[in-house]
């Protein structure tokens, strides 16, 4: 009866994480960490050749190996942190997330122990602008592109009230015409490829594209297989990339956030607006 | 180091298995577990056929294919669609299929290409017309929904076919997610191959995973260690609560009871709290590897974890109560997608939709593995066939995980968790297990410690094409209730 169960959650005390417990948490979704004061050029090459997605690669640079990790890629098999020594650990922050392709790869000179990224970014750039977000509403859709279901399983823990994603004004819809994001899952199938362009064509402008997961950006363990097209941007333009394998609900919030932060104002332009100038 | 060649194969004809499948007056047929193609190593196809006698050892039969192959769909419906994959992959003719559309290929693929003996780069895209049955009749609407659909689920095609607001037919076409994973096993190590297998269907990772280290073990003669079938029975058990309570809540949304819906979404971030904090992971994906398991579990983190799974489960078998007392919840699960006890079987069900449908299957029971040799597992099982029996069996499943992981923890053995993991040289296993959907079963070839074939049979590819028979003469909105009901999974049937 409605009693009964009003009575039953009156008992349960509310799970809800905070805000600032969230962001940039990524316990939980076994991405390694690397520490360069410990990385040598035996680990390096070591790590390289037992990553199962090559997300892990060493390269030689003015005749000094350099390693590039590739987030985008990695599925979290752990291998290189058992095998990486003092040089490599599970993070339980992690930033990179809803960040630029390119953001998503940091490098090492495994000889000087020092971090090479181009693109550096700060770790703590996810927490500045967050409150200045809250308020807005958000109307995302997912579209499973091919996913194996793991990606879908940790979006639809954002829900749950533990992370209660509807504090932030986001929400998820039932069609891509009410979206202003798309979240893609998966490597894109040869079979989902037409549907995944009409699910962004239906999407009105301005729209954002989120690829989520390892497969998502990179393909993961699932490049180069024949029934797949590649990431989701082999087939859509991407805004931002959330990796992981699966992505947990902290990172896909940090990501989404991240993502909002970076591309307001793509977002901000209303189309009335932009018609109106028009 | 021996050739594969030189390992026997358990041989047969096809004839043999067509009379095993087939009913004969009132005895049992022998139920098709799976029936799939591995190439011999002179490239010619070699077929395989599982099947379930009701004794403790699966029956498999093989024989090489050098003629079209009898097609075993008229005495034994489950095999129609393992036939079309046969078709399509490997290009084997089939006499006597009543259908041998394209199932995995769709409209894109080029119709010579079977990827599992033709080279696979760069193949070009065509645009080939896909024919449904058409229901003709007065007041006969067709309804396309999919493959994208309104939520956060995976995609499929489902095409209705209403008079008002009642199916008359419903045809699935799937296999959008098809993502070529059993060929992408091929050429890989063995000890990689877990990896892949927990990335066939995300949300029952575990089971996929232990399944395949089981058959790689089985292959190689490998016996994990009793502390690691312990860990595994834990995850696996683990893993079927989450899945339960997880779909039980999903009914509950797909009715209007949001309510006990948000309980069970907290109950199961809870277990994958708990999960995480045990094994640092939530899901458990890289845990279990061929050989055994990744990760040793400490007394207070079992004692931990066992007080987390025993405090959900209480929570959980009172949100049961008030969910099945509620007259609003009974009015809609209640007569809604029956599925009688003569389809699930000659569509060999498996499952929590087979045991809802009164067929009485359970592999931790009919076919032991790992730990559950020492275990009682209760099966429970009812004949009402509807959405309600399905929901009540997996309520009744819960609790049978929760006192399985407590006994396991409680009697957690002491020793190694890892056995060699040196997998050289060639050989050729399988092994099934129950995950949360039902008998989930790998079959795995090697060569030279790489995997040469890799075969998935998906619990989720054996129970779709029930689903239709379930919706028949439904309403149509109550699909979403019906298809929740079975939870099938798209990327596992589709790998």
């Amino acid at each position: 009866m409605i009693s009964d169960i009003v009575r039953y959650s009156l008992k349960v005390p509310s799970p809800l994480i905070p805000v600032a417990s969230l962001v940039g948490n990524s316990e939980g979704s076994r991405m390694p960490e690397i520490d360069s004061r410990f990385l040598t050029p035996a680990i390096a090459e070591r790590v390289a050749k037992a990553c199962p997605t090559s997300a892990l690669t060493v390269s030689e640079i003015g005749k000094q190996l350099h390693l590039r990790m590739d987030y985008g890629e990695c599925i979290g098999c752990g291998r290189c942190v058992e095998l990486g020594e003092n040089a490599f650990r599970i993070a339980t922050r992690f930033s990179r997330c809803g960040v630029t392709r390119e953001g998503l790869v940091r490098q090492w000179n495994t000889e000087a122990g020092t971090e090479t990224t181009p693109h550096e970014i700060s770790p703590e750039s996810v927490h500045t602008e967050i409150h200045s977000l809250l308020g807005r509403a958000l109307n995302i859709r997912q579209l499973d592109a091919g996913s194996c279901n793991g990606c879908e399983a940790e979006i639809t823990g954002l829900t749950s009230p533990y992370y209660d994603l509807e504090r932030f004004g986001i929400h998820f819809v039932a069609s891509p015409k009410h979206a202003d994001m798309l979240l893609v899952t998966g490597p894109v199938t040869r079979n989902m490829a037409e549907a995944a362009k009409n699910t962004y064509q239906a999407v009105p402008a301005p729209k954002l594209v989120v690829a989520v997961g390892a497969c998502g950006c990179s393909g993961g363990i699932f490049a180069g297989s024949h029934a797949i097209v590649g990431g989701v941007d082999a087939c859509l333009p991407v805004d931002g990339y959330i990796p992981g394998c699966p992505p947990t609900p902290t990172m896909l919030i940090t990501g989404i956030l991240e993502v909002l932060r970076r591309c307001l104002p793509k977002i901000s332009v209303r189309p009335s607006l932009e018609t109106a100038k028009a | 180091m021996k050739l594969i060649d030189e390992y026997p194969t358990p041989g047969g004809t096809c004839e043999e298995a067509l009379r095993l499948l087939e009913k004969k007056g009132d005895d049992r047929p022998g139920r098709l577990v799976s029936l799939f193609a591995s190439l011999d190593r002179d490239r010619s196809p070699r077929v395989h056929y599982v099947i379930d006698l009701g004794e403790r050892d699966y029956r498999v039969i093989d024989h090489a294919v050098r003629q079209p192959l009898t097609s075993a769909t008229t005495v034994a419906p489950a095999a129609a669609w393992y036939e079309r994959e046969l078709h399509d992959q490997y290009g084997i003719q089939v006499v006597g299929h009543p259908d041998l559309r394209p199932l995995l290929l769709h409209e894109n693929w080029p119709t010579e290409v079977h990827p599992m003996v033709d080279p696979v780069d760069n193949v070009a895209w065509a645009s080939n017309p896909y024919p449904f049955l058409t229901v003709q009749g007065q007041g006969v609407c067709e309804v396309p929904v999919g493959p994208v659909h309104a939520g956060i689920i995976e995609p499929g095609h489902f095409r209705f076919s209403v008079v008002g607001d009642t199916v008359v037919h419903l045809e699935l076409r799937h296999f959008y997610t098809h993502k070529g994973t059993e060929k992408l096993f091929e050429g890989s190590p063995v000890t990689d191959g877990s990896m892949i297998a927990e990335s066939v269907s995300g949300d029952n990772c575990f089971a996929h995973a232990v399944a395949y280290a089981q058959a790689v073990e089985n292959a190689y003669k490998v016996f994990a260690p009793p502390k690691a079938t312990a860990i595994r029975l834990v995850g696996l058990e683990l893993e079927r609560m989450m899945a339960h309570i997880g779909d039980v809540g999903a009914l509950c949304g797909d009715v209007g009871f949001s309510v006990p819906a948000a309980h069970t979404a907290r109950l199961k971030e809870f277990l994958l709290r708990a999960s995480n904090e045990c094994f640092g992971t939530r899901f458990l994906r890289g845990l279990a590897v061929p050989g055994g398991v990744k990760r040793d579990i400490s007394p207070p983190a079992a004692d931990k974890l066992a007080q987390s799974v025993r405090q959900a489960h209480a929570d959980f078998v009172r949100l049961a109560h008030i969910i099945l007392d509620s007259p609003s919840v009974q009015n809609r699960f209640e007569s809604a997608g029956y599925l009688t006890d003569k389809v699930a079987r000659d569509l060999a069900v498996v499952g929590p939709v087979a045991r809802a449908s009164g067929i009485d299957i359970d592999v931790r029971r009919d076919h032991p593995y790992g730990l559950y040799h020492q275990m009682k597992v209760g099966v429970p099982r009812l004949h009402y066939g509807d959405v309600l029996a399905r929901a009540r069996i997996r309520i009744d499943e819960a609790s049978v995980s929760c006192e399985l992981v407590g006994q396991a923890l409680h009697e957690l053995p002491a020793g190694p968790i890892r056995a060699s993991d040196a997998f050289e040289g060639s050989a050729r296993g399988f092994s099934a297990v129950e995950s949360p959907r039902g008998e989930l079963l790998y079959w795995v070839e090697a060569y030279e410690g790489r995997i040469a074939r890799c075969h998935i049979k998906s619990p989720s590819f054996q129970n779709w094409p029930a689903l239709p028979f379930a919706v028949a003469d439904n309403v149509i909105a109550d699909f979403p209730l019906i298809n929740k009901s079975f939870n099938l999974s798209y990327s596992g049937c589709d790998r």
